[in-house]
């Protein structure tokens, strides 16, 4: 039984009505053989028995008529009228033709019936031939008489019997209709058994597979709606039936094993979170209770900061004056600048002149030092003069000398040329020493022009450089000016950027009261918050976990 | 700015006064121009002063005793005399012409107005230490009965009268050949030369065949 415990519910449903659907279609094939049976002799009743009662019928009343019709042809007198019931007779003989000719043809199978037909078209054509070969003549000859002797003789007689044979022939039809009937009786009751049969064993079979159905489907679901029960009134501490089936109530006993299992820890988690949520609610109330004071301070710095744009926006509108006053100090330092430039560029042609001045005093007293050699050859020609001169008196002296007692005047004489020649020796000496110190004095000249003349160079250099400078000076003046007058602007900027800032400052203003009453939302919110959290720690204690 | 400021500063400091320096050079011009002719002033000046020379000599002449008139002249930084009466002139060394073959003593010949004399170098004849290049640019020409020489001088610082009585004996430290030719010396440290001996010595007398 245990392989059929583990199939699918679907699988066993479907084995169980499976079983009960084939019995039932054996009862239905059953039933439906039967009634085929019982419509099939009932068929053969309508179209052999019944048939033939009707057909028999029709001709016995289609002679009937055919009787009247003779009957109202010897009555009436006009001869139209006599064809006209001659035509109905003739209407109706065709009619009682088909008919017998319908009727051989069904019972050909029935060698009984056939001959009894057989002998009543006999008697029938008999009669046919009476009516059409003499008793309608003498109808038309008007021998009424001879007519009505003839239909109430013999042909009377031959009615007669073909009543009786029809008569026959219904009652032949009636007693087979009625055997058929028996039969198919006998055929409903055996076919009742068979079902009564099939019916109690699959009566038998559903009451069995309930049973089984009920102890391995429904019991287990109570058991488990049982423990759905306790845990619906709180208990997770039940013990939940799990017989390792594999079929989908195993699987659900598991499945709300595990939903038991996870509803617990989920519980557990829950209970956390509320403690969670206690704390986290305590402090977020002390949280806000701090933003609220921050808040405060928020407002108190932000209309401090208010206070210090203001300021500040002063002393930029201040800083922005002063700006355009360094642009204009510097265009005019700029003027003062080009100014000086074209002063250095005349202090450089000056400076050339001066060193073109220099350049002729050099060539000046190089010409000087050059006359005082030319001087200072002659001096030496004057020396050798008095050189010669001296000698002369030194001779003259000698002369004087031998002249003894004569030449004593002639001595002096001799003694002062020679006292001349000597003071011209000291005078050229002066002389040379006078010219060495022109010379010496010359050459200091010269190289104090070379030293000046180079200072003048140095002068130009330093005057470019000074006008290099100034340029640049200009340039930087230019420069600082245009940078006083972006000052100037970027100040102004500042002075709208600081309005902004006084704009965003009575924002932040606002924002803080804003906070300030969201705070105190806050803390009604947090209130509520520590309210939720002891309702859910009630509710989640309420679970036996 | 700085160095502008000095170099003014220098400028103030020594400022150039054209017109006083125009002046100067103005006034040494006319000097230049009138000073090659003695005024009246330094004339007198100069003839008074050789009337004073004038008299002094005079005295001098009342005062002989006995001397002699010697002319005085420079050697290698050294004072020397000789007699007057010896010395016929003296000339300036020019156009010496060297003789080969010849003492070092001698220095070649030189023409004096047509006349052919041999110069000597005393200074080498004395065997006197070279003490550096002097001019050795005169000659003063010795004459005897028998020869005239010239002897080379630096300088010939002129005549003098010396009392005999004044000349002191030779120094000891002149010795050997120089002290044959020395009369003595002055006062003054003049070494007064015998030239007469200096005339008569024959080692003066070049015989000497090559």
């Amino acid at each position: 039984m245990k392989w059929f415990v583990n199939l699918t519910t679907q699988t066993k449903l479907t084995l169980i009505f499976g079983a009960a659907i084939a019995l039932l279609v054996i009862v239905i094939i059953t039933a439906r053989m039967g009634i085929s049976t019982i419509e099939k002799s009932q068929k053969g009743i309508f179209n052999f028995e019944f048939a033939n009662t009707k057909d028999i019928l029709e001709i016995k009343a289609s002679e009937g008529d055919v009787r009247l019709a003779l009957l109202m042809m010897m009555s009436v007198s006009e001869r139209s009228d006599k064809e006209r019931w001659h035509q109905n007779i003739k209407a109706n003989s065709a009619e009682i033709d088909r008919i017998q000719q319908r009727l051989a043809e069904r019972n050909k199978q029935e060698p009984s019936i056939l001959r009894k037909l057989e002998e009543m078209n006999m008697l029938r054509l008999a009669f046919k031939e009476t009516r059409d070969t003499q008793l309608i003549p003498f109808i038309y000859q008007g021998r009424i008489a001879e007519a009505k002797n003839l239909a109430l003789g013999i042909q009377s007689e031959r009615f007669e019997k073909i009543r009786s044979i029809t008569a026959e022939l219904v009652r032949g039809a009636e007693e087979e209709a009625q055997r058929r009937i028996t039969e198919s009786e006998l055929e409903i009751r055996q076919i009742a058994g068979i079902l009564v049969i099939v019916g109690a064993i699959a009566a038998f079979i559903s009451i069995i597979t309930a049973l089984f159905l009920n102890r391995i489907i429904a019991r287990p679901l109570t058991e488990i709606s049982g423990a759905a029960e306790k845990i619906a009134s709180g208990d997770l501490t039940v013990n939940v039936p799990n017989d390792n089936r594999v079929d989908e109530v195993g699987i659900m006993a598991q499945t709300f094993c595990r939903m038991v299992e996870n509803l617990g820890k989920q519980i557990r988690d829950i209970m956390e979170a509320v403690n969670i949520l206690a704390s986290s609610s305590n402090q977020i109330a002390s949280t806000a209770a701090q933003l609220a004071s921050s808040t405060e301070q928020t407002a108190v710095a932000v209309t401090e900061t208010t206070t210090t744009v203001e300021e500040v926006k002063q002393t930029v509108n201040l800083s922005s004056q002063k700006a355009r006053h360094v642009s204009d100090v510097a265009q005019r330092s700029a003027q003062v600048f080009q100014f000086g430039e074209r002063l250095v560029n005349e202090t450089i042609d000056g400076i050339t002149q001066i060193q073109e001045q220099m350049n002729y005093i050099a060539e000046t007293i190089v010409r000087l030092s050059e006359h005082n050699q030319a001087i200072g050859e002659i001096i030496a020609a004057v020396d050798d003069l008095a050189e010669q001169s001296n000698l002369l008196a030194v001779n003259a002296s000698i002369e004087a000398a031998k002249a003894g007692e004569y030449g004593k005047g002639f001595i002096v004489v001799a003694q002062e040329i020679k006292s001349l020649s000597e003071q011209s020796r000291q005078s050229t000496k002066q002389v040379r020493t006078i010219l060495g110190d022109i010379q010496r004095a010359s050459n200091a000249a010269v190289m104090a022009t070379e030293k000046g003349s180079k200072a003048v160079e140095a002068s130009i250099k330093q005057s470019a450089g000074t006008r290099d400078s100034i340029r640049e000076l200009s340039k930087s003046i230019a420069e600082a000016s245009q940078a006083a007058v972006q000052i100037a602007a970027s100040s102004q900027q500042q002075m709208v950027g600081m309005d902004q800032v006084t704009l965003a400052m009575a924002s932040i203003k606002q924002a803080a009261m804003q906070n300030a009453v969201s705070t105190k939302q806050v803390e009604a919110t947090v209130k509520s918050l520590q309210e939720i959290g002891q309702k859910l720690k009630r509710l989640v204690e309420y679970y036996r976990a | 700015m700085d160095k502008e400021n000095k170099t003014s500063q220098r400028k103030d400091a020594k400022v150039v006064n054209w017109d006083e320096l125009r002046r100067r050079m103005e006034k040494s011009r006319a000097a230049l121009e009138h000073g090659l002719q003695p005024t009246t002033e330094e004339k007198n000046k100069t003839l008074k002063h050789r009337a004073q020379m004038l008299a002094v000599e005079s005295k001098d002449n009342e005062a002989a005793e006995e001397y002699i008139e010697v002319v005085e002249f420079v050697l290698a930084h050294e004072r020397y005399a000789i007699a007057s009466q010896y010395v016929r002139e003296v000339y300036p060394l020019v156009e010496l012409t060297p003789i080969p073959c010849t003492p070092a003593f001698v220095l070649g010949i030189i023409n004096v107005r047509g006349r052919i004399l041999s110069v000597i170098d005393i200074k080498r004849f004395f065997d006197l230490p070279e003490k550096g290049l002097t001019d050795l640019n005169k000659v003063i020409i010795l004459h005897s009965d028998d020869m005239d020489i010239g002897i080379l001088a630096d300088a010939v610082l002129g005549t003098h009268n010396v009392r005999l009585s004044e000349l002191q004996a030779a120094l000891p430290t002149l010795t050997g050949i120089r002290e044959q030719y020395l009369k003595g010396v002055t006062k003054e440290r003049v070494v007064v030369m015998d030239a007469a001996r200096l005339l008569s010595d024959k080692n003066i007398i070049v015989h000497e065949n090559v």
